[in-house]
Parts: structure tokens; sequence; C-alpha cells
């Protein structure tokens, strides 16, 4: 399949990378290509220019707290320094050969996904468009037709439930200057809007709490094959453990939704009073009750909001005894 | 003509030869390695990196060439299928394809190939787990995948052993064999 | 010829000279001057000779008409295919791998609609543009085609209307991919949206715009493209029979996800011939659809086939790109080479039907099988293709392994404006044997009674005719459903597993060639012709139109001209691309290709071998009914150091004549009934599987996973037994994804959502269980030294067992496939609040306690066994035709049969009465010419 035209250019580093960024006005950052590439192929909103990160070293530091950008999902999901959640999810991401290219900022920005928008150009031109792309026809969103202000495409990364399960704190980089976040806030409605990256402005790492070897976790994929597939939910837990009680937890879902959910504040409040299974049940009806997926990925909606009770106990299913 | 993007020289090894084209600042591994270095070996299945038809060793390591653009492997040490082999003597896992039905209509069998020729190298005694691990970005529609982690059980222990395939251009049956001093029983004849 | 050449007859072994000096009989055999340093040819290895000519094979099931062809060279064991080399090498060209210089690259414009009038297409602007050669439209090709000359309803591109999202409209070529895309881009059409049809139920009714015109043969004013009616055997002894079990199934549709995507090449050389390379499973079907579509004579083609990277059935009909590109290609005057992005790989389609299909079960208070009642609707997409048959398969082929009391099927196929359906591995029999199984699987509880025991109990003894008349030859039923229920343990576990795992069990049967070739000279014409040549360095060149598709076509014939002729597979040089060079066979579908083309192969060999055979009675003296055929050596029975090596009695041979030339040909026998639709699923021989799955299901999330399947199958005798489990594992494969996640998934409006590899989720390498497979040689005898097809049947029995093991851990009875954790786990929850069960994981498990029936079938099963048996070795040779069971006799006419026996091809109105049936609707149409509209 032929990508439209562009021009590929690939700053050494990160400094360059940036005034690059300054100098065009209309481009792509491309980390390890297996989100970018298969959407310009399809020409899904293509640039005439695209940045690489590829040759840009400094964004590869990895530790038990520091996770740099263009670090491979690969050498995360085999560190023996990171994060045992962030490894475990980190191996479940699409085939080995695509965690062999993409990259933890990939992931971390991955382009929502919809049965209406991932798809050939001639595919779209035969529902008349789609809202996401293909925008000077004013086309409607097909998923929930007749409002052409909302995307709902879903945000379908792994990752990032992990991160907020983990508190973790993003870090961006532009021109104009370094800046940081709770990773949840870094995600930003709706679907084409994603995120709170400013033109020209990168992720550049992720960095864990200093406690957070201390904190344990889980994470639960909803999805048909046990490779390739994009989550059709997923649920990322972490709980810290002291003296035989619950200190802390947070809970955070993806895949379900335009931006990842962040439901550590009902963790918390669950663990005020914890009563093992009950607690978890109760914590699992009301992640599910917080979530709202549309129809525009393989599952059905109301199936994937029922399995997000199924995966969150299941995450969970450590602390059913406590 | 259409406005394509601008043309730079790329250049890079494939099979221990030295490449060189112009191609376009946007162009694809898969294609550069398809229409200009002629590598035909690398197929084109799903284009998206689904299948893992077009995968390739980029300096020793799998990876698929759909998702990868041409200009990122500058100057790198590429492997394609055509480069297993020794010469005209396959590489174990080649031949392994071949003897335990691993490869059917054979169109997946370059991506599988590559990848577990590269599994072992990095870990010559795989369990099955260990190999399936390593084969689950390829897709075969034929074999159901039993038979190609045979082969490449087969292969490892091939390798292990130091055995070499046999060389194809040895000679082949003669049609004129030498008289035997020791006949074959015919049918009919007694045990 | 060198001197020394010959062995003249006498003992040489004792006496042999060292000091190099040369006297007749007394020294090895001279080196010919050929080369070649291998001293000895091999012994004869007597573990594969039959008893019957002189060998230690064992022949259980008596002997073979090609059993003295047996030479022990190849014809059982495990070889690699003769092509391997090439595919491991990356050297197979496959579609996409031609490059000619000067090639042009094609591109395809295609409907952005799913069902609309052209007004006009404006190509000019496309023209005009620099790099551009050649346009066409359906203007530039007016001619109709499709694989059955029955129903040809397809063109190179849109006529007036383009009749799904996807169907061609016109195409381009240009100097380079880009430049093509822009073309396409640039054409004009101007398109009148028609309403379109999307729910098959909606192709029954009339319609202001059928999707096609078939004139005087359209069926009313539907969309109803085939029907089909056959009612055999006691109906009333069905409608009353105690034990029923009915069900409605929904079936998705499927795509075969071979890896390689669609890709021809297209060249009218200097002398104006015409020459396509395409990956094609039935080269000759295209062959004659390009000379159609481009109003040549056949002569002035060319077809090509490159490697096929997998078909599946999905590569077997003439397609309209391949016809573009011969057409983009006469335009330009340069070579052409269209290349399908996955999409339209899906937007061509020809996948297994999406199907409904109302299945009834019937048994008596015997335990015998009543009868079986079908209505299958199936939705047929835009376009014929293979639909007619398989509109028939959908009823006839569940006329066996099993006697039935009855037959009632009703059977239609409907276009709508979707991707055509067409044949896909296991054609027409995948979706309703499914349900023909689950509903034994549901019989046999209702009688409690083993599933495994009522299968044994009911089978068609070998040497049999089914209810509708198919000629059953050899039958390894039997063994299969033995050798699995061995295995696996199923004594031990079936209804004792706990919640949430079960085993299964499903039977198979199906067609080993089809009887009637599609383009059917109802004379003489050969279904398969294999021509040989022997020249002067001995090996033996085998020119066959057979299209190896990765099934190892190519590998079977070598086999099968190793053997007879005795000569190791390095000498054996198989060309089969080309139609040039390649007498005519029928193609790779319908599972025929090793049973009929091996049979032509042997049969050109054996002529072959008697005239190596005379030339060595020349040499030695001895009459070629005394001497052998060895590894590369003809010798004396009795002295086999008296004899010839091949080489030296291939010279004498061709002392007249020069090289050696030997035809062979294979034609199906006369077979079955003289009913409309006799002859559909008529095939020379049946091959019969049986498999037992394990599974887990998970009751919270509806995911099943399968941990093992024992897979038995009966190929009649296993040519290359690597082949055949790479089959049966294949197989198993496939339609462990088709029962449980492969689906085209239509969107609301129609859409195909799932064009892609991504979200059409065939099983990866986690998902796949470890099969055991199970060959049952049952030593057919017509099939080439008793084989019997194993690339199609093995699909069928992995859908009933998955679904009958998902039944026994958690007591549900599927009727939809693919049985995905979103739909199973909708089906728990229905379960649950039906039996009033809160949590899923206290769902009650069905158990199993045999009833009074179940002894009365251990007893027939056993019975049936011995008379199995002696028919088996053909001790007893009287006839058997389906019936005898319920007293049918077979000797009397049809009027002097029990009272309510019948045959009938029409409905009466009465037969149509149930309106909740689907099909039966199609024949609420009068066709047109009936109806004095002409």
């Amino acid at each position: 399949m032929r990508m439209p035209p562009f021009t590929l250019h690939t700053p050494e580093n990160l400094a360059k990378a940036l005034a690059l960024a300054n100098e065009l006005d209309n481009f792509d950052w491309v980390a390890g290509g297996t989100d970018l590439l298969p959407n310009y192929k399809w020409h899904l909103n293509p640039k005439p220019n695209v940045i690489s990160l590829a040759k840009v070293n400094e964004l590869t530091a990895l530790s038990g707290t520091v996770i740099g950008a263009m670090v491979r999902i690969h050498d995360l999901a085999n560190s023996e320094d990171a994060h045992p959640l962030i490894r475990e999810t980190a191996a479940t991401i699409a085939s080995v050969m695509i965690r062999r290219s993409a990259t933890v900022g990939g992931n971390i920005c991955l382009d929502t996904r919809c049965y209406w928008y991932n798809q050939t150009e001639e595919w779209r031109r035969s529902i008349d468009w789609c809202h996401k792309c293909d925008c000077d026809t004013e086309a409607d969103c097909r998923v929930i037709p007749n409002q052409n202000t909302l995307c709902v495409a879903t945000y379908q990364a792994d990752l990032a439930a992990a991160f907020i399960a983990l508190d973790a704190t993003i870090h961006l980089a532009s021109g104009a200057g370094a800046r940081s976040m709770p990773f949840a806030e870094f995600f930003q409605l709706d679907g084409m809007t994603r995120n709170v990256l400013k033109p020209g402005e990168l992720v550049t790492h992720v960095t864990l709490p200093e406690d957070a070897k201390n904190w344990q976790g889980a994470y639960q994929k909803l999805r048909l094959r046990e490779t390739w597939d994009f989550p059709e939910a997923g649920v990322a837990a972490a709980w810290k453990l002291e003296g035989g009680k619950i200190t802390g937890l947070r809970v955070a879902t993806t895949g379900c939704e335009s931006i990842p959910g962040d439901h550590s504040e009902l963790a918390e409040t669950a663990i005020v009073e914890w009563s093992g299974k009950d607690s978890i049940r109760e914590l699992a009806d009301g992640v599910r009750k917080a979530v709202k997926p549309v129809s525009n990925t393989y599952f059905p909606p109301a199936y994937r909001r029922k399995m997000l009770r199924v995966l969150t106990r299941r995450a969970l299913a450590p602390l059913e005894h406590l | 003509m259409l406005p394509s993007a601008g043309k730079e020289t790329w250049n890079a090894s494939v099979n221990e030869e030295q490449h060189e084209h112009l191609v376009e600042s946007n162009a694809i591994l898969l294609d550069v390695l398809r229409d200009q270095v002629g590598t035909l070996g690398v197929k084109r299945g799903c284009d998206m990196g689904t299948c893992g038809c077009c995968a390739v060793l980029i300096d020793g390591e799998p990876r698929l060439s759909c998702l990868c653009l041409a200009k990122e492997a500058q100057g790198t040490q590429i492997v394609t299928v055509e480069g297993l082999a020794d010469g005209h003597h396959l590489h174990p896992i080649q031949q392994c394809f071949a003897e335990a039905g691993g490869s059917q209509c054979g169109f997946c069998t370059p991506g599988f190939l590559i990848v577990s020729a590269a599994l072992l190298d990095e870990n010559p005694e795989p369990s099955r787990d260990e190999i399936k691990c390593a084969i689950e970005g390829n897709l075969c529609r034929c074999t159901g995948y039993q038979q190609i982690v045979d082969a490449v059980e087969m292969a490892a222990s091939m390798k292990r052993n130091g055995a070499i395939p046999p060389n194809p251009t040895d000679p082949k049956s003669d049609p004129h064999p030498l008289g035997p001093d020791d006949p074959s029983l015919p049918p009919g004849s007694s045990k | 010829m060198a001197k020394g050449y010959r062995q003249a007859p006498g003992k040489s072994g004792d006496k042999k000279r060292t000091d190099g000096k040369r006297v007749a009989g007394q020294q090895d055999f001279g080196v010919p001057g050929s080369g070649g340093s291998n001293p000895h040819s091999n012994l004869q290895d007597l573990d594969y000779v039959p008893e019957s000519v002189g060998g230690w094979k064992k022949q259980p099931r008596g002997p073979h008409v090609h059993d003295r062809h047996i030479t022990g060279m190849t014809i059982g064991k495990s070889v690699p295919l003769v092509d391997s080399n090439w595919k491991v090498t990356g050297q197979a060209e496959y579609g996409d791998d031609i490059r000619l210089q000067g090639e042009l690259i094609g591109k395809i414009l295609r409907s952005p609609h799913h069902y609309a009038k052209i007004r006009s297409i404006d190509v000019s602007a496309a023209e005009a543009m620099e790099g551009v050669f050649a346009v066409a439209t359906g203007q530039d090709s007016v001619n109709k085609f499709g694989v059955l000359p029955v129903t040809k309803d397809e063109h190179a591109m849109a006529q007036d209307k383009v009749r799904h999202v996807g169907d061609l409209v016109a195409c381009v070529c240009a100097i380079d991919e880009a430049t093509a895309i822009e073309a396409m881009n640039a054409i004009i059409v101007d398109y009148e949206v028609l309403p379109s049809i999307h729910d098959m139920e909606d192709g029954l009714k009339d319609s202001e715009h059928p999707i096609h015109d078939r004139g005087k043969y359209h069926i009313g004013e539907s969309n109803v493209q085939k029907r089909v009616f056959q009612q055999f055997g006691d109906l009333d002894g069905m409608k009353s029979a105690p034990f029923v079990h009915e069900s409605d199934w929904e079936t998705a549709g499927l795509h075969h996800g071979f890896t390689e995507p669609h890709a021809v090449v297209a060249h009218w050389d200097p002398a104006g011939r015409l020459t396509v390379w395409t990956p094609q499973q039935v080269p000759h079907y295209l062959h004659r659809g390009l000379s159609a579509v481009l109003d040549i004579p056949m002569h002035q083609i060319n077809v090509h086939r490159t490697f096929v990277g997998g078909g599946f059935g999905g590569k077997s009909d003439p397609f309209p790109h391949e016809m573009c590109a011969a057409i983009l290609a006469r335009k330009s005057g340069r070579p052409v080479r269209i290349n399908f992005d996955r999409e339209e790989v899906y937007w061509i389609n020809r996948g297994r039907h999406p199907s409904r299909i109302q299945m009834g079960v019937f048994a008596d208070d015997e335990g015998r099988i009543a009868g079986i009642e079908t209505d299958a609707l199936i939705d047929g997409g835009a376009f014929a293709s293979f639909g007619h048959v398989t509109t028939y398969y959908n009823g006839v082929l569940h006329t066996a392994p099993y006697e039935i009391g009855a037959f009632n099927y009703t059977g239609a196929r409907v276009w709508t404006n979707k991707p055509a359906s067409g044949a896909m591995r296991g054609h027409g029999a995948v979706n309703s044997r499914c349900a023909v199984e689950v509903g034994i699987d549901a019989v046999s509880e209702q009688m409690n009674v083993d599933p495994m025991t009522f299968r044994l109990a009911n089978l068609l003894p070998p040497h049999s005719r089914t209810i509708t008349g198919f000629r059953v030859t050899s039958t390894g039923m039997r063994e299969c459903l033995a050798k699995v229920r061995e295995q696996s343990g199923w004594d031990e576990k079936f209804r004792n597993l706990p919640l949430g795992k079960g085993i299964g069990v499903g039977c198979g049967f199906f067609i080993s060639g089809s009887g009637l070739p599609i383009h059917w000279d109802p004379e003489n014409f050969p279904h398969a012709t294999v021509h040989l040549q022997c020249d002067m360095d001995g090996g033996v060149t085998v020119h066959t139109g057979a299209a190896d598709i990765g099934q190892g076509s190519d590998t079977a014939v070598a086999q099968a001209v190793s053997e007879v002729l005795a000569l190791p597979l390095d000498m054996i040089r198989i060309r089969s691309k080309e139609s040039d060079t390649a007498p005519v066979d029928l193609g790779s579908y319908s599972s025929r290709v090793t049973f009929m083309n091996c049979n032509a192969a042997i049969k050109a060999a054996c002529e072959l071998r008697d005239k190596v055979m005379k030339a060595a009675w020349e040499i030695t003296g001895y009459n070629p009914d005394v001497l052998v055929l060895g590894d590369r050596r003809i010798y004396y029975k009795h002295d086999p150091a008296v004899g010839v090596s091949w080489l030296e009695a291939v010279h004498k041979a061709q002392a007249d004549v020069g090289s050696l030339i030997a035809s062979g040909a294979y034609r199906t026998p006369p077979m079955g009934g003289v009913h409309k639709g006799a002859a559909a699923g008529l095939a020379p021989a049946y091959s019969f599987s049986a498999y037992v799955a394990e599974v887990d299901v998970d009751v919270e999330t509806g995911f099943v996973k399968i941990t093992k399947a024992w897979a038995a199958h009966d190929c009649g005798k296993a040519l290359n037994p690597l082949a055949v489990k790479g089959q049966i594992i294949g197989s198993c494969h496939m339609g462990m994804g088709q029962v449980l996640s492969e689906e085209m998934k239509y969107g609301r409006d129609g859409h195909l959502m799932n064009p892609d590899l991504l979200d059409y989720k065939i099983m990866s390498v986690h998902e796949m269980p470890d099969v055991v497979p199970i060959i049952v040689e049952s030593n057919d005898p017509e099939g080439p030294f008793g084989a019997k097809e194993a690339g199609e049947g093995p699909l069928l029995p992995i859908l009933p067992a998955v679904c009958n093991a998902i039944y026994d851990a958690i007591g549900i009875r599927i009727n939809e496939l693919p049985v995905t954790p979103d739909r199973l786990h909708k089906r728990i929850e229905k379960h649950c609040r039906k039996i009033k069960v809160d949590d899923p994981l206290d769902l009650p498990v069905p158990r199993f306690e045999p009833g009074p029936l179940q002894q009365v079938l251990v007893e027939r099963a056993e019975a049936h066994a011995k008379r199995d048996h002696l028919r088996d070795i053909q001790e007893d040779r009287s006839s058997y035709v389906n019936g005898v069971l319920f007293g049918f006799d077979p000797d009397k006419p049809m009027a002097e049969q029990k009272e309510g026996w019948r045959e009938a091809v029409v409905p009466t109105p009465q037969d149509l009465a149930d309106p909740s049936k689907r099909a039966a609707r199609a024949w609420g149409h009068v066709e047109r010419r009936h109806r004095g509209d002409e």
C-alpha cells in the first residue's frame, strides 16, 4: 500500500529534533512506526513532513523509575530493571514482531482507533468519510451519527493503564521548554484531541514514584487472540501492602474510551474498609459503571463493559483474602 | 506525473552485498527490498504488520520490513531469506522446514525462517513454548503451526549437533547404477 | 554408448575382478558415461510392498488394483515437498514476484456504493495524465464469464451497475503505482444509487431491482440465484420419530485468509499471444474465461500458474482482475502487473457463505436415525461463483456417513449486495455438517446413549449407496471413531469433566473429487491428463496441469510416477505451470487432484514402464512377466543379479523412437441417480473423519480454549504421511478459526468492517492446541494406490467436535458461529437466568446415565463392525443401499417398497407449508419462463 508523499527528517539529537519541529509547521513525529505507518498507508491524516526520533539517543533511558520514550516495547518487556507491572503489561502488547519496533512513547501517544476510521481511503469513501479524518468533507461520526462535534474513537494502548496505576509522571519537551504532569492528566477528550501535546511537543520520558518498587500490581487484558490484538478492555491495578494491610490501591482502565480511565478515587475509598472479595466486587462494579465504551472495536460495547468487572476482579484477585 | 517525495541515496548491506539506490524520502524498506534491491523472497502479505511475511534481519534482529522506513535502515546489515543459505548449503532451519512440513504454500515461509533463524542464534535449545513466543508475530494459514514448531525444534538440534544439510548440487541418483553385489530381494522371493 | 554397458545374464557377485579388466558377466556394471558416483541402487524396501505382490506390507482390507505397481520407492513414505527448496530459499515466484521488462502497474477503480447504476464514466482526465498508458472500463469487454457455465454473471468490469462495495468499475495502467493511483482517482463516475440488500432473507423477496437478470430463467422478481429441493426416504416415519432435535443455525461468512494477496501479470508477446501469470488453483477455467472475455481462441493464450500462496478455494474462480490485466496489457502494448492490497482480497472474496440453517435430526425408538431435515438459506453475495453447487452441497453432503431413514432438504442461495461468496475448503458441507453433528449429539442425549455408540451403530457400510444414490466405496469411519475414542480417553472423560472442561466428538464426510467436471463434456473428456517424457538422460519429465497450491500435488504426482517406474524422486521433474505445455487438468478444487491426477499419472507411468520393460526383455531375454522393477534396475525375478539398469533399458527402448513418451488420463466412472441434481455431490470416492476435541470454557468471560484435538482422517492411503498430517493439522487450524473467531463482520449499513488480517481473526500459534493427527487407511478401490482426499474433509469434524465439547463443559447448545466470547457470554447469561443461577461458576454440568437403548446400540455396532469387515475385505460383495436398516429392499423397484418411501425433487405445496422455513420461501416464486412472460 502506498503512503502519500512526505519528507522524512532524521535528526540525531533532541535539540535538533525540537528545532526542526519549530521550523516545520505541519508534521508528525514517528518513533517505531508501528502506529503511524499503517495509518499513513491508510491515508489517515498524513502530513507533508515526518520527523523520525529513531536516531535520537537521549530518549532511551531505562531504569526502575525512568523509562525513556524511545525505549522499545520489546526491550521494556525483557528488562530486568523495569517495574514488574510495566514489564508484564509491555509483554502483552501486539506481537513480538511489533514489539521489536514499537516504542513506549509511541504506545502512549497511540492514535485512537475505530472501525470506521482505521480503513483504507477507498473504504472510507464508501461510508462517505469519517469525522476523525477527511474533515474537509464535514463528515459526520459514523459510530454515533447525527453529531459531528465529538470523536469517540477508542484509545487502545496498554501501557497507559499500568502507568496510571503506578502513579507515573509524564515528561514532555518542546522548543519552549519542558513540562511534566501526572500521567492521567496527559490525556484529553476527545478521540481527535487525544492528549495535551502542543504542536512541536513530544513525550520524552515517564517516571515512576521513588517508592514504586514497593507497589505490586497486575494487568488484565481482553482480546480474542494472545497476540496481535489491541486491548478491547484493559485493567491495571497496583497496590501497596504494609504489615498485611493495603495502604494504597490504584486502578486504571484502557481500551474502552477515547482516553484511559483513572479509577484511583474509587480504589482509595475501597481500601478504607477493605473486606476482601466483597470490596473487590464492589470496586469492580464501580469501574464498570464509570466506563462507557461505544461500538467501534471488535467486541460489542456491552460485553466490554461487563468484562471490565471480570478483569478488575481478576486483577485484584491477590487481595481477595486481605 | 505525481508529486512524490524527494529522492535520496540509500545504502545498506543486503545479504552481505553493498547496495546503493535512489529512494523516495518516505520509502518503506519492504518496497525498496522488493522493487529496487530485488530480493523478492521478502513477501508482502498484509502490509500492516500482522502477517510477518516481510520479516528480515536488520543488524541481526528480526524486524517487519513493511513497517520500517527505509531511511531508518540506512547503513545497516540486512539479511533476507535469500541470505540464509551458505551458497547452496541450506541453513539448518531451511532444511528442517522442508523436511518437517513446515512449509506448505510457502508464502509465509520466508518470514518464519527469518524469525526462527534469529531465535536459534539467541537460544540454541528453545522449548516449544519459547518457539511459539518467537513466532507469534507470524501468520501461517496452511500448517496450523504444529509442523513449523517441529521444524524449529529439529533445526535447533541439527544446529547443536553441528550437522550440515546436504548440498543439493551433489550428484543425484545414477540412472545406470553399478550392479549390486548384494542384490535386493525381489518381491515374491522368500524372506 | 560406452562399451561394457550391458550386463550379460549370469551371476556377477562372487567373481568380481579387481584388475580393471572387463569380462562379460564378471564385474560391476560399467559407468555409462552419464556421470554419477552413487555405486548401487537401493535395496527394495519390502515393508512398503504389499503382501499381494510379494512384500511384507499387511493388507487388512484386501488387495488393491495398484498393488502390482508398488515398487517400494516412495509411496507411503514421508517425503518433503518436491518444491520445498524453492520455498525455503525465497526462490519460489508467486504472483507479485513476476517482474517483466517494461512492466506497467495496474490499479482498479472500485465501487463506493453497495448497489448503483452507472450513469456515466469519464476517463478523459485519467487518460490525459502523463505516465498513464491505458484506461479501461466495462465497455472494453462486454462478454460474460463465470466459473460455472450455467451461471455466468460476471464481467471484467461493471457494465451498467455495480453490485457491491468494491465491485470493479474501471482500471488503469501507468508507469508506476503512484501515477496509477492518481489516474484511478481522476476517473469520474456518475452513479445512481439503488436500494441495496444486505440481509439474506430480503433476497427471497420480490425486488424492484433484482441484482441480476437471468431472463426467462429468473426466479420470479426475487434475488434467488438457485434453489434446491430433495426429498428421499420415509418422511412419515421421520415425522413420527420420538427423538427430535431441531435447531436454527446462523453462521457467519468466512474468508480463506491465504497469506498471498491476489496478483496477476499479463503480457502479449510479439506474436500476439497472451501469457497470464497468476496464482490460480484452476488455471484451465481461467483459460476458458480469458478466451471468452477477450474474444480470442484458447490457443492464443498461455496461462502460467505461479507458485500459489495459499488458495483454499479462494483462487479458483476466473477473476475479473485477471481479465483487467489482459485488457490493459492489450491496450497499452506493455506487460501489466496488478497486485492486490489486502482489502481488495476481501472485496473479491469467494469465501464461505453466511448461512441460516434449520436442522432437524430425528431418531426412532430403535436408536436409528429416522431422518435429517434441512432448510438452508445461504448468502451468495453479488455473484454466482460456485454457488449453484454450494446450494446442493449444503444438503446432499450429509446423506452419509450415517444410514438415514429419510432426507428432506430445501436449499436456496440468494444474491445480496456483498462481496461474492464461493468455494472454500470443505465447500458447502461445513456449516450444515456442524449442525447435523450437533443434532446427533443432542438426540443421543435425549435417548440416553453415548453419542460415540450412537454413531457407531448407524454407519453406512463400505460399498454401499446413500439415500440419494452416491456410490460409497471405502469407508474408514468406524476405525476413525474407534481410534479417537481410544486415544482421547473418551470413555473416562465424556460427561465426567468438571464445569468449564468438556470433550466432544464430531464426524465428517467429504467428496474426493467431483464426479462431474464443471466444464462437462458428457462424452469422453477426461478430468485429468498426465504426459510423461523420458529422454536420453533417463530422467522423467511429468507434464501435468494440476495446480500445486501448497497442498503438494506436484509431490504426489512425482511420487506416483516414481513408484511405478521405481525411480528415486530426484529423477522425476514436474512441469505443471504452463497451459502451453501441460495437458488439461480441471484444477485444484473439490479435493480431486491427488485422486484423479495420480490415477492419470499411474496410467501414464505404466505405459512408459511397459515400453522400458519390453526393451529389458530384448536385452535380457526374459519376458516382462518375470522381470521386476527395482530401484533404477530391471531384473530377473528369480535371480536378481541378472538385469539391466534403467538407463540401459531406456536407451534400448529409444532406439527407434527417440524420446519415450506416454500419456494417461482419468475419468470418473458412470455413477449416481437420474433425478435432478443427482450429480451434485457425486464423487468417485469419499473421505471420512472423526475428531474428538477438548475445551476449556471460561464461564465468566465466554472464552473457549481448545486444549487438545484427536483428529482421525480416512484418506484411503497416505501417499505421503507427512503431507497428510500437515493437511489434517492445517484443516483443524482453519476449522477452529471458523468455530471460534473468524467472521466477515458487516456493519449496520452493510459495510465489511474487518477487511484486514488484524480484525479478521485467524488463530495465532498461541490459540492452536496440540493436534494429534491419526491417519486411517481404508484402501479405496479406485483411488491411486488406495488414496483419497485429505485436504478438505479434515476440516469438517472439528467444528461440531468443539461445539459438542462446549455443551459437555457448560450445558449450552451452540447454534451460532463463530462462538466468539461475547456471543457465548450472552448465551451463558441467558442460560443462568433461565435456570435461575446467579453465578455462572455454579452452573450445573450435563451428566450421562446410559439408558436401555445404550446396550441395544452397543450390540448393533458390534454386529455392524463384523458386517463391515466382511465387506471391506470383499468377502461380502452383496449390494447395500441406504434404507436396509429400515426395511428397504434394494432388489425391489421403488413402487414395491414399503409405504411412504419416496423420491422427489420438486416440492408440493404441502412441503412448503411451514412459513418458518426460509429456503422453502424461494419456491414460492415462479420461474419467469413458467409464468408465461416470454
